[in-house]
């Protein structure tokens, strides 16, 4: 083992482009370190024969930029070509998708090399990833706990160290809440900041893909790689070029920052928010400027998300019917048995009570009832946020109210799903950027994150106080212990 | 919490096209009741708002143009279907004499 992936990207791309190694001993190294770590089931499908061909056949070509030859993860909701993609579902076991999605596209034109699709919950719907269909996966820090969810394989992967970059995707706090749990930065973009084209929906108007990495400058590099405008995505979004690491390593003297009071009370754990205080005192010593506000809604943020994510995802989850893809019952007697033993059968539970109540929700009086009711408490949510952001540079809070708690807990109780991820949802909400950065380790050891939340399109200044805090509590370098 | 009655469960799953088993419609009696009783709190939220909030997007025009293209061809589209017969996709009789 050389240990590769605990140098910088900057180290590894000098070596790579001194031929002091070759693209072939980082894809040996994480297949080694994954062979080693298999208990902690990361991956749903490995990607080994092909991600070997790739990285021989990059050895004769020009190291033109730093994610050159660099393995990558990728939650296995997001489209690969030829590479199975089940979105952890009994319904896509055997899904070999015909195209890739965008982001995928991108981190090819990169040459980064594919080693497989991550674990998470069926459909991204969960946040322990506990509802996959093959095993949940677990948190490398103590794996009688969880990692999170529902990117909870793609957190699992990079803080294990079998890889340095992971593609995860949020639609209420699944790359911000497993990130958290395993002490990773992980970064929800702006909405339509990234193409959704090929990532399985979920909630159109939530979900997000972003990356999931140890440290900050590498997540930023990610993001400068998979954004972008796409045609085939009409909510992406058309933006000059930006450099998300321009502003990594800049003085935060000055830096507003505001601290919902909500996010603060008494539903957070007092040693995670003991935590917190401390690098709040922190910032304030280095010349932030923080302040505690009242922003309204956040208590409601986890009902907004039920209406509207169990209702967009019973909508996009119509498409699943034992005809053009997916699981298909046996011997269905007519076309109305085909789609609903198809969808008993293919589904696990949490998917089917969401499918059951987003159903109801938008039938009938009900959709204006519940429905169009959510979305005007979104609006007013949206507005909070936005004359927030009108007096302050960056809103922060803790990610979580908990570290990541034991494999099992929760799993016959539908409601802590949404609970685990209240303070995290209002961001999807909004459509806000949202990011972790680990802040410390809690008395068992498990890793606590800070939440940053940024106005529109202002990544740039999150990763400036993300790698202040970086720098400041190392903690890109706390390695899980075994 | 209130459970649904088996009836409300099964009304939801036909609006779902999930079939249920008698034993799945006594769990989610009781599963679909917690959860329609988070879901109910929206009602205890006043708001004077009128706009609907259903894409973060502010752009106006998400047209894009309409040209036609081949993107990928059927033989492709086809591969994920269990049951093909040519250029078509089977499903069940739908209609019988």
């Amino acid at each position: 083992m050389n240990n590769y992936f605990n140098l910088s990207i900057k180290e590894l791309n000098e070596k790579l482009k001194k031929k002091e190694i070759k693209p072939l001993d980082l894809v040996e190294e994480a297949f080694s370190i994954i062979e080693q770590n298999q208990d902690l089931n990361a991956f749903i499908t490995l990607n080994k024969d092909e991600a070997i061909q790739e990285a021989k056949e990059l050895e004769n070509m020009e190291v033109d930029n730093l994610l050159f030859g660099i393995p990558i993860a990728v939650k296995d909701n997001i489209m690969t070509k030829n590479l199975r993609t089940t979105c952890a579902s009994k319904m896509l076991e055997d899904f070999i998708p015909v195209y890739d999605a965008t982001v995928v596209r991108k981190i090819k034109e990169k040459h980064m090399i594919i080693i497989g699709k991550t674990n998470m919950d069926e459909f991204a719907m969960g946040s322990t990833s506990q509802t996959s269909y093959f095993k949940a996966p677990h948190n490398p820090w103590d794996k009688t706990r969880i990692a999170g969810g529902s990117s909870g394989g793609s957190a699992t992967a990079v803080a294990a160290g079998m890889t340095m970059f992971a593609l995860g995707s949020d639609t209420g706090g699944s790359i911000r809440q497993p990130a958290s749990y395993t002490g990773l930065v992980g970064m929800k973009p702006t909405y339509g900041r990234v193409s959704r084209y090929g990532l399985v929906a979920f909630a159109s108007s939530l979900d997000q893909i972003g990356p999931m990495t140890k440290h900050v400058y590498e997540n930023a590099l990610l993001l400068n790689a998979i954004v972008g405008k796409d045609d085939h995505d009409l909510t992406s979004v058309e933006r000059k070029k930006e450099d998300f690491t321009a502003l990594i390593g800049k003085d935060i003297k000055g830096m507003k920052i505001a601290v919902p009071n909500y996010f603060v009370s008494n539903i957070v754990d007092s040693e995670i928010l003991e935590k917190f205080q401390q690098v709040v005192s922190l910032l304030q010593e280095n010349g932030a400027v923080v302040s505690y506000v009242d922003l309204p809604y956040l208590d409601k943020a986890v009902t907004l998300y039920q209406i509207i994510a169990m209702g967009e995802a019973s909508s996009n989850l119509a498409r699943f019917d034992g005809v053009r893809y997916g699981y298909a019952c046996k011997d269905p007697k007519d076309v109305e048995q085909l789609y609903c033993k198809s969808r008993q059968e293919g589904f696990g539970d949490e998917v089917k009570r969401r499918i059951m109540v987003g159903s109801y929700l938008l039938s009938g009086k009900n959709a204006k009832e519940y429905y169009d009711k959510a979305l005007q408490i979104r609006s007013k949510m949206a507005k909070s946020f936005a004359s927030c952001f009108e007096e302050f540079d960056i809103v922060i809070g803790p990610t979580t109210t908990t570290v990541a708690y034991p494999l099992g807990e929760g799993v016959d109780d539908p409601l802590q799903t949404f609970l685990d991820d209240v303070l995290v949802i209002p961001v999807n909400m909004a459509g806000l950027p949202g990011m972790n950065v680990p802040i410390g380790l809690s008395s068992s050891n498990m890793p606590v994150g800070m939440h940053l939340i940024g106005n529109y399109f202002e990544e740039q200044k999150m990763y400036q106080l993300a790698s202040f805090l970086e720098q400041k509590l190392h903690f890109g370098q706390k390695e899980v212990q075994e | 919490m209130e459970k649904l009655t088996k009836e409300e469960v099964l009304h939801v799953a036909h609006l779902a096209r999930i079939e249920v088993s008698d034993e799945e419609i006594e769990k989610y009696r009781v599963q679909l009741g917690q959860l329609w009783s988070e879901v109910e709190k929206i009602n205890e939220v006043k708001s004077d708002e009128e706009m609907l909030f259903i894409t973060p997007i502010k752009e106006e025009s998400l047209l894009r143009s309409d040209d036609e293209k081949e993107e990928m061809p059927f033989e492709e589209m086809k591969k994920n279907a269990k049951r093909t017969s040519g250029n078509f996709i089977e499903v069940p009789v739908m209609i019988h004499e």
